[in-house]
């Protein structure tokens, strides 16, 4: 059984590209698309109609950080038309008379107009224009104590009575890349898993060889497709174990528990997502059919996996049917041992929920076998 | 002139036939219809609220003072956060973000309330659970709003206990005001730019599963995408490209208005750009999407094959759009592979003209990079179809190449014909 499952896919190099090519291909992508972790030197366009030494101080300043990079512009309807672009993330006027309202205490206004459309770009250039209000705001205040003849330390205790601490509990430093390219990879996987699996299994039926395939098993249809999953289980559970050791390992992206328990995550979300491919197969052995239904549950397994938009933020009808995506446990896994490092006690849940997908098949066997013998289903 | 007359009659021939053949494939018109008409909606109930509200925190509350208590309260009053639990300790805390009951932890320490008296800096500690940016970004922005508010508060309080008077307070608790406006999306609602981006990605990428099935199904058939009519001759390979594609881009341009116009309208996201210059961005797309499908479908050799291999470029490309991670900060590399997708710009485009209201001149760079693209993949697959008739013609030659390479490995093709389908079927290739 294996080995004749081994000998097609060395006839067809296409199953070899779509498993282990398009996975090291997404790996490689995500993994240097994302390797900065923050972006950095976010264009923002400052519109001076002070020109003064503290609107220039301004400028200097925010070109400073890590996160912002400032770009002059003449007029404001410039840099409006260029935000409006994307060109530039944010545009911040600075006030004629900036510097005079500030030394005569008149409380001149900054004004800043973000483009939140361009999603990570926008809010990281809010959160530094916001930090840079407020330290000018804190400067222009010391100056003014200090002419009141308070101290420095008593001057910090005025301006900033109260102070946060910010602890990032499994990224320290906001890296991007550790939650994206840690779920993405993982995505990608597995819907290679699905639609592989659908697509060799729906061979046999689209070529009329599905007879023959049940041949060996003498018509018992479990080792048949246990003898046709087995090379893809191994197979992907080797490159999903390199990618957990790439990530984890090598990398070093940052993981609380162990690298042991993430291999488990992996083999369960592989071997729960073959089932899910095989339940599709039997309640649809059209290939063509199965097949879309298969990109259409793994395009879903990455919105519902809830890793970007928390799936608590969707409507209530959409977030009751998260529990049916292996994703979704997996991540729930994830958070668990790699930013949580709680270990068998925090994610044994979530084994069970991957242990009960694998009944799923139980459910059609009777009528893919049927499919296999008769071949009665359309075949494109 | 009668040759300009015969050109468009052929043309259209072939776009007629070209039409025939989808309407009669049942499995390509679930996927125009079904996933053109579908996805979209899907997409949008998914990302309905698009915002992150009232993330769940818990409370350590060491100081346990009258400041504290206000500040709780404070946070509990936030969009973003809601207070979930008050604990006893951190340990107790913990345990509940491990269990993700909550996401976030405020502690205060127990010589908060005592520094703020004595005039120094009081620090409290967030811990945000990082599996996801939204509740960290939640838990950062509720406490920060609240600090700087409080930092107001409390500020007022010094100044006068040192003899200040109101108004000389407020210049010196706010010597520089600001104002900030997020035009486009108040609220950095999710649904607004990621839905901009995945309307646009679903024109192109169910137009190219399209094309790629039909390709490869005629492929299995013998048939050949390229293969020119009779009548022609040989001749008229533009008519044929023009033909076909003029096929899909009739089909798509009624999905690309739907998905630009009325599907936004159902969903409440702004249109905020002129009808007439959106949908015309809209038409240089779909047509650049024409041939960029038809270029990269000859690659497909079987009608299913495209999903094994193409599928997971959707995730990129939607990265490669540049709407969440800002284009400023591509590698190198992967900026210039983002030039090869239409999506690229056609996101861009439909994004700033459509939902920032922007007019021609904001979707200047994109359209210019649209219309260049469609020139050149209108060229490749004019060459791909060459590339194809030649493949047809040394077919056999080509078969004897593979069995010999396969020879020269020690695959002996046949005997895994036998084994893998046995003698009464055919080969499988």
């Amino acid at each position: 059984m294996i080995r004749r499952e081994l000998r097609i896919i060395r006839q067809r190099p296409v199953y070899i590209v779509g498993s282990v090519g398009v996975i090291a291909f997404c790996s490689l992508f995500f993994l240097s698309f994302l390797q900065k972790g923050l972006p950095d030197d976010i264009p923002i366009g400052i519109v001076d109609y002070d020109n003064t030494s503290t609107s220039r101080n301004f400028f200097q300043q925010l070109d400073a950080t890590q996160i912002g990079q400032s770009v002059p512009y003449e007029t404001f309807a410039q840099a409006r038309e260029d935000m409006t672009r994307g060109k530039i993330s944010a545009v911040c006027v600075l006030p004629e008379g900036l510097n005079s309202d500030i030394q005569a205490n008149r409380q001149p206004k900054i004004t800043f107009y973000i483009n939140g459309l361009y999603f990570v770009g926008g809010s990281l250039a809010w959160k530094d224009l916001l930090q840079m209000v407020n330290l000018t705001s804190g400067a222009v205040q010391r100056q003014v104590l200090r002419m009141k003849g308070y101290n420095d330390a008593q001057i910090m205790g005025m301006i900033r009575p109260v102070d946060i601490d910010t602890h990032q509990i499994g990224n320290p430093d906001t890296n991007y890349s550790f939650l994206l390219s840690g779920m993405l990879i993982p995505a990608v996987i597995a819907m290679c898993v699905m639609m592989i699996l659908i697509y060799s299994l729906g061979a046999e039926l689209k070529f009329g060889t599905s007879r023959h395939h049940l041949m060996p098993s003498g018509g018992s249809m479990g080792p048949a497709v246990g003898g046709k999953a087995t090379p893809w289980t191994t197979g992907s559970s080797a490159t999903g174990f390199l990618v957990i050791l790439l990530l984890y390992h090598w990398l070093g992206f940052p993981i609380a528990g162990s690298v042991w328990n993430m291999f488990l995550a992996m083999f369960l979300l592989i071997t729960s997502t073959e089932a899910v491919a095989i339940l599709i197969l039997e309640m649809i052995p059209i290939p063509r059919l199965a097949l879309s239904v298969g990109a259409l549950f793994s395009v879903l397994n990455m919105s519902l996996a809830g890793f970007t938009l928390p799936t608590e933020a969707m409507p209530r009808f959409i977030k009751a049917f998260e529990s049916m995506f292996p994703l979704r446990h997996y991540y729930l896994f994830y958070s668990k041992e790699v930013v949580f490092g709680t270990g068998f006690a925090g994610w044994w849940k979530e084994v069970v929920a991957f242990i009960i997908f694998y009944f799923l098949p139980l459910l059609g066997i009777r009528r893919l076998k049927n499919a296999c013998i008769n071949q009665n289903f359309p075949k494109d | 002139m009668r040759f300009l007359r015969k050109w468009f009659k052929d043309a259209f021939e072939i776009m007629a036939n070209e039409l025939r053949q989808i309407s009669r494939d049942g499995g390509l018109l679930l996927i125009f219809l079904g996933a053109g008409l579908v996805y979209p909606l899907l997409y949008n109930v998914i990302y309905w609220n698009g915002i992150l509200s009232e993330t769940p925190v818990a409370v350590v509350d060491d100081a346990d003072c009258q400041l504290t208590h206000r500040y709780i309260r404070e946070v509990d009053a936030t969009r973003e956060l809601s207070i979930a639990a008050k604990c006893m300790n951190m340990d107790e805390a913990v345990r509940l973000m491990e269990d993700r009951k909550v996401n976030g932890i405020i502690y205060f320490p127990s010589d908060f309330g005592e520094k703020v008296e004595r005039m120094e800096t009081a620090t409290l500690s967030i811990y945000a659970d990082m599996s996801s940016f939204l509740y960290y970004k939640n838990v950062l922005i509720g406490t920060n709003f609240v600090m700087l508010h409080e930092i107001g508060q409390i500020q007022v309080e010094r100044y006068s206990a040192a003899g200040m008077t109101g108004k000389e307070i407020s210049q010196l608790v706010k010597p520089v005001g600001y104002d900030d406006n997020n035009p486009f999306n108040r609220a950095f609602d999710y649904s607004l730019f990621l839905i901009s981006a995945i309307m646009m990605l679903i024109i192109q990428q169910v137009m190219f599963y399209g094309m790629s099935m039909l390709a490869g199904t005629q492929r299995e058939r013998n048939h050949s995408i390229a293969s020119l009519p009779d009548k022609l001759e040989g001749h008229g390979v533009v008519r044929v490209i023009t033909g076909r594609g003029g096929a899909y881009w009739l089909i798509f341009a009624g999905i690309g208005m739907y998905v630009a116009f009325i599907v936004p309208a159902i969903f409440g996201i702004p249109q905020r750009g002129d009808f007439v210059q959106t949908l015309s961005m809209l038409l240089f797309y779909v047509t650049d999407c024409v041939f960029f499908s038809m270029t990269w479908s000859t690659l497909i050799t079987r009608r299913e094959s495209v999903f094994l291999i193409f599928l997971s470029m959707s995730p990129i490309c939607l990265f490669l759009s540049g709407c969440s991670w800002p284009v400023i900060a591509f590698p190198k590399f992967w900026k210039w592979f983002s030039y090869i997708f239409p999506s690229t710009f056609g996101v861009q485009g439909f994004m700033n003209l459509s939902t920032a209201g922007g007019d021609m001149a904001a979707a200047q760079v994109q359209m210019r990079s649209m219309v260049l693209q469609t020139i050149i993949y209108f060229f490749t697959s004019y060459f791909a179809i060459f590339v194809e008739n030649w493949v047809i013609r040394h077919k056999e030659e080509i078969r004897e190449r593979q069995d010999a390479l396969a020879k020269k490995v020690g695959i002996d093709r046949e005997e895994d014909n036998r084994i893998i389908s046995g003698d009464s079927t055919a080969s499988v290739r």
